[in-house]
């Protein structure tokens, strides 16, 4: 953590693409390094896999439509091994990929053809949210939850729980308000960095993530509850 | 008696029941023709032997002769003299005695002496002896076998044995036949409702007959739509993929060009058409898998919560693009629940939900109502924009149909597809969708889908 801030800070944070149109690649490259940020790019997930295990990367933007080796099953593996920030291209329209991309651990997604404005913003967004990272170094706590802020870590009944920084975000903004809806909206903000989008299912699938991932914990003391058009909330007790 | 099983089960049971039931009449009716003539037998010879003892032994002769009388099996003889006494002085039993009476008012006026001379008129037959006394021969109704059934005493059980094992016969014949049809069905349900890998041979295929062929062909064409359906996926990603990379490159190098010669007014233009370009490829992209719905499964929607969230999702889009006021509301006069393809159904409704957004006049509402109705399901999406001409509302679901109003409107661009797309959606999920004009302007489309 420390060192990404510092690298977000310098303005050369290191960001891994692994896409399999050379072109494309190249020409983001281009855009990326007036935007201060350092691209390489991977042609196939395999490729992809051995770099991100050899080098650090702050951030990681995965196709999902590769040959060989899918954008999700390279997701799955960084995973298994890593909470870094991955934003999943997929193709419009293809809602299952995007919805999966999202449930296998993804941060952010960004339907292709896209803005690279819109990308460099939403790679941004996601870097400065872990810039905020230790500034604060209350505890937030609910029953046997327990959100550490300037370690990053979430404890549920002294056992550690596993959450990608979206997932953290996402449940440190239910903890400061317990029992209180916060909009789709303001998580979005809050956990994404971006306005919410029409037929936006983001939060929604990370919310279902967190959830399943408090349930399986044990013993969590808290459900989060659906308000229908409005919002989402954590309500004490089970 | 809807089903192949009851009704094979039935036929089969009723026309065995009906051919024992026949057998056993007509068997019924043989045996007691041929046991009325062996009785007639049985009984001219015994009155011949009667006769003949009558003739050589007077009416001693003839009551020595009863006595001994070979008892038939069934029948007893009674020999009723002229003053209408039985010559071993047993009773009559009274439906001889009454029969003896009603035939004494017939007893013939000639009398001849010789013995051999008999009347036959079963069962009274009269023997006449040498002095002239008149001796009437009786014979006793069979005392056994008195019914068909009696005679057996199994009869009945034999009867109920029949039936069971004809039942069972039966029952078990029916389902070797009805069995395979349903297996044959839930496979072919299950295809219909998208489950390709659904196969039928490991429970027909193997049998040797036609219905075991039946379910082998089933699986070859299951085998060849699964493929088909697979390939029309794989094609459609490569369409997807290979059209849009160019776009992509393209929005790259659209940034890059800005970025060095800064903002022209010919590159909004770019921008606004390789946008258009992108939803038309989706759009075209998302009518095609329309056909097959292999994306998914059928299962139980809530029409009312697909609505409210399609709702939800345009209202967000109407403040974020900013569509002059327009407002979109929901009423629910029931929640119905249908059986279909939630992601189909909602890309319909959120199509036509869209185009009455898209042809409201600033400031109204766009109402959309979910109903039953004689059993359907019904979305009615209503707006209060110009409504369409009578004559162009049938084409109005034809792919890139524009109502020449629409067309020569451009600030409100359409691909063209999206009431395509909509009414491939609710054909694919068996419903109907109709568009007519309001009274008092505006557009009314009504979808009716199967209530669950």
């Amino acid at each position: 953590m420390q060192q990404l801030e510092k690298k977000v800070k310098d303005g050369d944070a290191r960001v891994l693409l692994v896409d399999d149109d050379r072109q494309l690649g190249s020409m983001l490259g281009d855009y990326f390094a007036g935007e201060r940020l350092d691209l390489s790019v991977s042609t196939s997930g395999e490729e992809g896999l051995q770099k991100f295990a050899g080098e650090a990367f702050d951030l990681l933007i995965l196709d999902i439509m590769l040959p060989g080796l899918s954008g999700l099953e390279v997701l799955q593996r960084v995973r298994r091994s890593s909470d870094v920030p991955v934003i999943m291209l997929t193709a419009r329209g293809d809602d299952i990929d995007r919805i999966i991309g999202l449930e296998f651990g993804a941060d952010d997604y960004l339907p292709k053809p896209f803005n690279p404005r819109e990308l460099v913003a939403r790679i941004k967004a996601i870097l400065r949210r872990s810039q905020r990272n230790g500034t604060d170094s209350t505890r937030l706590e609910l029953g046997t939850i327990l959100l550490d802020q300037r370690t990053h870590r979430v404890t549920v009944g002294g056992e550690e729980l596993r959450l990608t920084g979206t997932e953290f975000e996402i449940l440190r903004c239910l903890l400061e308000t317990p029992g209180k809806v916060v909009s789709k909206e303001q998580l979005s903000e809050r956990a994404l960095g971006r306005r919410l989008l029409p037929y936006d299912r983001s939060i929604d699938t990370h919310i279902s993530n967190l959830r399943g991932k408090l349930e399986r914990s044990g013993s969590p003391d808290a459900t989060i509850q659906n308000q229908r058009g409005v919002g989402y909330l954590l309500i004490p007790g089970t | 008696m809807r089903s192949l099983l009851v009704r094979i089960f039935v036929s089969f049971w009723l026309i065995i029941g009906i051919t024992i039931g026949v057998a056993a009449i007509a068997g019924y009716y043989y045996a007691e023709r041929v046991r009325n003539e062996m009785e007639s037998f049985e009984f001219d010879d015994a009155v011949l032997d009667a006769s003949a003892a009558l003739s050589s032994g007077g009416r001693e002769g003839l009551t020595d002769w009863l006595r001994k009388a070979p008892a038939s099996r069934n029948v007893t003889i009674y020999i009723v003299d002229g003053n209408g006494r039985e010559l071993l002085g047993r009773d009559l039993p009274r439906y001889l005695s009454r029969k003896l009476h009603r035939h004494e008012s017939h007893i013939p006026r000639r009398v001849r002496t010789d013995p051999s001379n008999l009347r036959r008129a079963r069962p009274l037959s009269q023997l006449v002896s040498g002095t002239g006394d008149v001796y009437t021969v009786l014979l006793s109704r069979p005392h056994r076998s008195q019914g068909y059934w009696e005679g057996a005493p199994a009869g009945s059980l034999l009867l109920v044995l029949a039936l069971i094992v004809s039942g069972a016969v039966s029952y078990l014949l029916a389902r070797a036949i009805s069995n395979p049809v349903r297996d044959l069905r839930s496979a072919t349900v299950a295809l219909a409702e998208g489950k390709m890998d659904s196969r039928v041979s490991p429970s027909v295929g193997k049998r040797r007959d036609e219905l075991g062929m039946l379910a082998r062909d089933f699986d070859v064409m299951a085998e060849k739509l699964q493929h088909a359906a697979a390939q029309q996926t794989e094609l459609s990603r490569n369409i997807s993929h290979e059209l849009r990379s160019p776009l992509a490159r393209l929005k790259v190098a659209m940034e890059l060009a800005k970025r060095k010669t800064g903002e022209l007014p010919e590159f909004d233009r770019i921008d606004e058409e390789t946008e258009r370009l992108d939803r038309l490829i989706g759009q075209i992209l998302s009518y095609t898998r329309m056909e097959s719905g292999s994306a998914s499964e059928l299962a139980p929607v809530d029409l009312a919560d697909l609505v409210q969230e399609v709702v939800e999702n345009v209202n967000f889009e109407c403040r974020a693009e900013g569509y002059d006021g327009v407002n979109v509301e929901t009423r629910l006069d029931a929640t119905p629940t249908v059986s279909g393809f939630a992601e189909a159904l909602t890309s319909a409704i959120e199509n036509i939900v869209r185009n009455a957004v898209r042809h409201s006049p600033p400031n109204e509402k766009v109402l959309v109502r979910v109903a039953e109705e004689n059993g359907a399901a019904l979305v009615e999406i209503t707006d209060k924009g110009k409504g369409v001409p009578e004559g162009e509302l049938d084409r109005l679901f034809e792919p890139f149909f524009r109502t020449r109003s629409a067309a020569a409107d451009s600030s409100k661009p359409g691909t063209g597809l999206g009431l395509a797309i909509a009414a491939r959606a609710i054909k694919l999920n068996g419903g109907k969708v109709v568009a007519s004009n309001r009274e008092g302007g505006g557009l009314r489309v009504v979808i009716s889908l199967r209530n669950e």
